[in-house]
């Protein structure tokens, strides 16, 4: 969720909260006021009725417009001392004049007259439609809720539009940043303190990560080159001793596993100085090539090579695929990615080489199980017992594919393995 | 056959004049850039071979000077350096082979033979054991002056073969020789043996000399009967 919706999604639901209260406390103080301003004006109309009645003089009528009403009755003394008290109601009232009944307020007084006799007064007043008032507060309220949530949008859209810039200028530019390739350096100046300290931090960091690759790049490269002379001098060893005419069989055998141990740390070490010189950009020499041709020829060494395991071999080349690459290196890339297939194809299995204009797919016969996508283009992932392999083909192959931006990408389809190299032309 | 073996490590120094001297040169030594340039300076040799990373200089730069001097030892560079800048520089130079490290003795002891033949016998190449020769030129096998019939992977074995007389010579590495790089995981090598078999065969009808032995658990070893 983008940080925008999730401030107005915040805000508004805050908002809602904010004026239901709101709007209950403003419904409830308005009918106060008007309770009390209608109160004021009962109390004062029964005086004048109370005064008038105790002098004698007419009451006054019906009819003058005011929709006020009052009667009198009398009451026993026992029932002025119960409701001395003055008692305010809000009552529906039949209105004479209008012939219906309407809201009213109500005020119940005693009194006693001259002649010590008990009266009790009840005057009434038409007042407003309390329905009326809440459904017109109610319908201002959510007028006013819906225009003020607009305005959060909208300011909200601005406001992150112009003070956020340097949020988003960041955040697109960690999303462009690869590590151990030098892209754009960051650039973004701003004011905002915690922008700045952000972009010191990032900064900071992709600096320590630059700095930690590099040197375990090093390191590889280093440790490689160094192992490189004492691998040879152990191999050359091995060979001069094999070639003592008085070993015994057993012994030239013992010494042959060990060559082999010797020959795999060899091809091992090899396989990762080849990997540092692909990350390290050593391969600058360009050239066209056809992919096409170069499976071919590696099919063709391969199918001799694993004939004992009679795989059948299926090439469909709908178009010429052509990529402008390190030729080495397209080598390595097409010739691991077939290497695997005839390996790991069970006896008696297919490969099917499928080759368009901007791809190249290898399926082959699996043993039944896929593989773990998350893992097998990490270097040295095999499988259990797998002695021969380095674990690192298919992880050359990646960093190939990588090196020129084309995709590589592995599923699991009907029992096959598939590989697939997408160009994006 | 003089030879000055220029490489600063000892244990690889050691072990790489032990095998020349068994196959019959005569091996100087040198550890470093200026030993080997007073040792140039004072002697010539039949092959010089070369360790570019010198502790106390570059080892083209010799390899310049002596071109310069315009002498004509052959050179074979041995890098650990498998790189192919280095490579194309030194051949550039006037280097005659390049081997990266680390690389088979009897690799080794081919690529010898081949620069000094080269040398020898001024372009018209043969290679000869026991009664068998190869005309690489024309791609021709003969036996005893008769021009045997051998297919292509037949071809390449025998001479890879014939450049090693009486080493062992290692499945694995004859395979990366003949079918190419990356047979590095082949895990049955059927397809050598149905090869070698073949080879063998014709060998013997043509009346062959040269016999190839199987080592069990290493590879083969090519023999000249007496």
């Amino acid at each position: 969720m983008k940080l925008v919706n999730r401030i107005t999604y915040r805000l508004s639901a805050a908002l809602l909260i904010l004026f239901a209260v709101w709007g209950a406390l403003f419904y409830f103080i308005m009918i106060e006021e008007i309770n009390d301003e209608a109160d004021d004006t009962l109390e004062d109309y029964s005086e004048v009725i109370i005064s008038r009645k105790r002098r004698g003089i007419d009451m006054p009528g019906y009819g003058n417009g005011t929709n006020n009403q009052h009667y009198i009755m009398e009451v026993s003394e026992k029932y002025a001392e119960k409701y001395k008290k003055d008692r305010f109601s809000d009552e529906m009232v039949y209105i004479k004049e209008k012939e219906e009944t309407e809201p009213a307020r109500v005020l119940k007084t005693i009194f006693e007259d001259e002649d010590g006799r008990f009266y009790e007064l009840t005057v009434s007043i038409p007042t407003i439609e309390k329905d009326d008032l809440k459904a017109t507060i109610l319908s201002w309220m959510i007028i006013l809720y819906g225009v003020l949530l607009a305005a959060i949008v909208i300011i909200n859209a601005i406001v992150s539009h112009n003070s956020l810039k340097p949020l988003y200028k960041l955040l697109g530019w960690l999303d462009g940043y690869r590590l151990g390739k030098s892209g754009v350096p960051l650039d973004n100046e701003t004011s905002v303190t915690e922008f700045r300290k952000l972009n010191e931090a990032v900064k900071r960091n992709t600096e320590r990560n630059e700095k930690m690759y590099e040197q375990q790049k090093e390191f590889i490269s280093n440790a490689s080159h160094e192992l490189q002379t004492p691998l040879a001098v152990c191999r050359n060893r091995l060979e001069m001793l094999a070639e003592d005419n008085r070993l015994t069989e057993e012994q030239l055998e013992e010494l042959g596993k060990t060559m082999q141990s010797v020959d795999g740390m060899i091809k091992l070490n090899k396989t990762l100085l080849l990997l540092t010189k692909i990350e390290n950009g050593q391969f600058p020499e360009i050239s066209e090539i056809s992919v096409n041709r170069l499976a071919e020829k590696t099919v063709e060494d391969y199918s001799e090579i694993f004939s004992y395991k009679n795989i059948s071999f299926v090439l469909r080349e709908t178009a010429e695929f052509t990529i402008e690459m390190n030729e080495t290196l397209a080598s390595v890339m097409i010739s691991n990615l077939i290497k695997n297939a005839f390996l790991h194809t069970a006896d008696n299995g297919e490969i099917i080489i499928d080759i368009s204009s901007d791809s190249f797919i290898i399926s082959n016969t699996s043993h039944g199980t896929p593989l773990d996508r998350e893992k097998i283009f990490k270097r040295f992932y095999k499988k259990a017992g797998n002695e021969k392999s380095t674990g690192l083909g298919l992880s050359l192959s990646a960093s190939v594919c990588a090196r020129y931006g084309l995709t590589l990408e592995y599923s699991f389809e009907k029992n096959m393995h598939i590989f697939k190299i997408i160009s994006k032309k | 056959m003089k030879i000055l073996l220029i490489e600063d490590e000892p244990s690889l120094r050691e072990i790489i004049r032990r095998f020349l001297e068994k196959e019959r040169y005569i091996v100087e030594e040198a550890a470093g850039y200026y030993e080997a340039l007073l040792k140039t300076e004072d002697h010539g040799y039949d092959c010089i071979l070369l360790d570019i990373m010198l502790p106390d200089g570059n080892g083209l730069k010799l390899l310049e000077h002596l071109k310069n001097e315009g002498r004509r030892e052959n050179v074979i560079i041995i890098s650990a350096r498998d790189s192919l800048d280095d490579k194309l520089e030194g051949l550039g130079l006037g280097a005659d082979d390049y081997l990266p490290k680390p690389f088979h003795l009897a690799e080794l002891g081919a690529r010898i033979k081949s620069v000094t033949r080269r040398n020898n016998n001024n372009g018209e190449m043969e290679i000869k054991a026991g009664n068998v020769t190869i005309l690489p030129e024309k791609f021709e096998v003969r036996v005893n002056s008769e021009n045997i019939e051998l297919n292509r992977k037949e071809y390449d074995i025998l001479a890879y073969f014939m450049g090693r007389i009486n080493h062992i010579v290692d499945k694995e590495s004859l395979a990366e020789s003949v079918w190419g790089d990356n047979m590095d995981q082949a895990d049955n090598f059927d397809f050598i043996y149905a090869q070698v078999k073949n080879l063998r065969k014709k060998l013997r009808e043509a009346g062959a000399s040269l016999e190839i032995k199987t080592i069990y658990g290493f590879g083969y070893k090519m023999t000249v009967e007496e």
